[in-house]
């Protein structure tokens, strides 16, 4: 059975980016463009893994963390972010990876393989 | 080291039950004016430690009212010091704290808004005098992740606590919590190295540990059993800073208030001769709070007639009057009332409690505002005060807050 997972980007090329390559490496992807539409999906659906772009608008991903976790500590959370200046806030150790951005998707392709395998470094 | 203190008052204090039925256990009175976490405050105010988060949880209100009304004016805020009240924020969880670990997962927001070096974690729950600046010295000393205070036991107690296997410079070899057949001492097989419940912490190492230990299925969150295990297993620097007095007595004084009977020991040594716990100590003064009221009164003295208000070997608070009856070996706290020809030995009367006239108290703890009728015989027959009250496994019975009580022979 396929992972499944979901993306949240508020670029809208992004999540199109995201979508087709992960779609390309075997999963199911969903995407979501900010916080209240990843609450909303969450409703009726479960995820192997939810990858979040921080700097969204309305309540950035480091809160929509914060919210997932709460209801399920053992939620897979990527950060996914174009600035590393958050790796310093002690919230986000609390991701499963923090993954800067960049055009070439492997870091990001590598870093689920390790979360949804439970191999990532500690 | 930039350090910040958080003080966790979050646990239930069952095995202190009825004594913490209407407040959390580091607010349960002791020794008659104070209250359990005001010994380890007094150690912050003495270490210079200023700046200090209570984590709290059950049945709060009475320790928050001592901490605003005793605490938090000799903090100065425009000083940047503050003592502050946490109840659970349900950030990151949506329950109660699962244990003392999972207390700091749910507040690492606090530490990432003030980013301290280190962290000193205490607890409200143990009478001692320490100074925690020294032991941060010792953690940064060391170059230590994590320091541990430790104090020497017997190794019966030790059964019960986290006990240490410690090496010559102070790392931490084995850290086993209550285990039947703890490790001693080098050179005294009867003594143990037990963990005092404070920690200094890195503060990086502390929150990837809390977060690592949120996501653990089988944990109890708890550093004894969970975190300093894992430490210790992989090889950490973790350091045992010996526990140094500063009560100024031969034997080291420290106290786990962990059950009604030790919580009454650790009181009754108070009203001894030469108390174990030195309270009288100007350069480690002991602060509290409590109301403004008159000074303690005895009240008649017709000897020919066994009306006698008296009291020997005690401690008696503000407020109190003895008003007829006799009072031996016990602690009155605040507005205690003992009316005549009542015999009060050996007990600990919480403020408010008032003895009818007649009545026999002996080896009793009298919870805040209990009215005891006129005649009326407590602690002289075990097996009658079960039927009506918490007796400990030694025989200590306790009137819990709240009872009304008649008499009924």
């Amino acid at each position: 059975m396929k992972k499944r997972i979901l993306v949240a980007d508020d670029e809208k090329n992004l999540r199109l980016l995201y979508q087709t390559e992960l779609e390309q490496e075997g999963y199911h992807v969903t995407v979501a463009s900010d916080a209240q539409e990843v609450l909303e999906i969450l409703k009726t659906a479960q995820f192997d893994l939810i990858i979040l772009d921080i700097l969204m608008p309305g309540m950035n991903g480091i809160e929509l963390m914060e919210k997932l976790l709460a209801k399920d500590r053992r939620q897979k959370v990527i950060l996914n972010t174009a600035y590393s200046v958050y790796k310093d806030n002690f919230m986000t150790w609390a991701a499963d990876a923090y993954v800067v951005k960049s055009a070439d998707l492997t870091e990001l392709k590598t870093r689920v393989r390790e979360v949804l395998t439970g191999q990532q470094a500690e | 080291m930039h350090t910040l203190t958080l003080l966790m008052a979050g646990g239930r204090g069952e095995r202190l039950y009825p004594l913490t039925k209407e407040k959390a256990k580091p607010a349960v009175t002791f020794g008659g004016i104070y209250r359990i976490i005001d010994f380890t405050l007094s150690n912050c105010l003495n270490s210079g430690i200023r700046q200090i988060y209570l984590l709290t949880q059950y049945s709060s209100i009475s320790l928050d009212r001592h901490i605003r009304s005793g605490w938090s004016m000799v903090f100065r805020h425009e000083l940047d010091e503050f003592i502050e009240s946490v109840p659970p924020q349900h950030r990151t969880a949506e329950g109660w704290y699962l244990g003392n670990v999972d207390a700091i997962y749910q507040n690492i927001n606090i530490l990432e808004r003030h980013k301290p070096e280190c962290v000193l974690l205490l607890s409200g729950d143990h009478i001692y005098k320490m100074n925690y600046h020294e032991m941060i010295a010792f953690h940064e000393k060391c170059g230590a992740e994590v320091t541990v205070a430790a104090v020497e036991l017997d190794k019966e107690s030790a059964k019960q606590m986290g006990v240490m296997n410690v090496e010559a410079d102070g790392r931490v070899r084995d850290f086993l919590e209550k285990v039947s057949d703890p490790p001693t001492i080098p050179d005294d097989p009867t003594k143990c190295l037990v963990s005092m419940g404070v920690y200094v912490f890195n503060t990086a190492r502390l929150v990837r540990e809390a977060i690592r230990d949120s996501k653990q299925k089988d944990s109890i969150h708890d550093f004894g059993r969970n975190i300093l295990p894992y430490l210790i297993a992989r090889k950490e620097k973790v350091f045992a800073h010996i526990f140094k007095d500063e009560n100024k007595k031969t034997y080291k004084y420290w106290r786990d208030i962990g059950t009604t009977d030790s919580y009454y020991d650790a009181n009754m040594d108070l009203v001894s001769v030469e108390p174990l716990f030195n309270l009288y100590d100007t350069e480690w003064p002991i602060r509290t709070y409590y109301g403004q009221y008159p000074p303690a009164k005895t009240v008649f003295a017709y000897e020919h007639e066994g009306r006698v208000g008296a009291t020997y070997d005690s401690i008696v608070s503000p407020g109190c009057v003895i008003s007829g009856g006799r009072v031996y070996r016990s602690i009155l706290s605040p507005r205690v009332r003992v009316n005549s020809y009542s015999l009060v030995t050996d007990s600990i009367l919480m403020e408010g409690v008032e003895i009818g006239r007649g009545a026999r108290i002996h080896r009793a703890i009298i919870c805040d505002g209990v009215a005891i009728p006129a005649g009326i015989q407590i602690g002289i027959s075990p097996s009658d005060d079960a039927t009506r009250f918490t007796v400990t496994n030694r025989g200590i019975t306790v009137v819990p807050e709240g009872i009304m009580l008649e008499y009924s022979r």
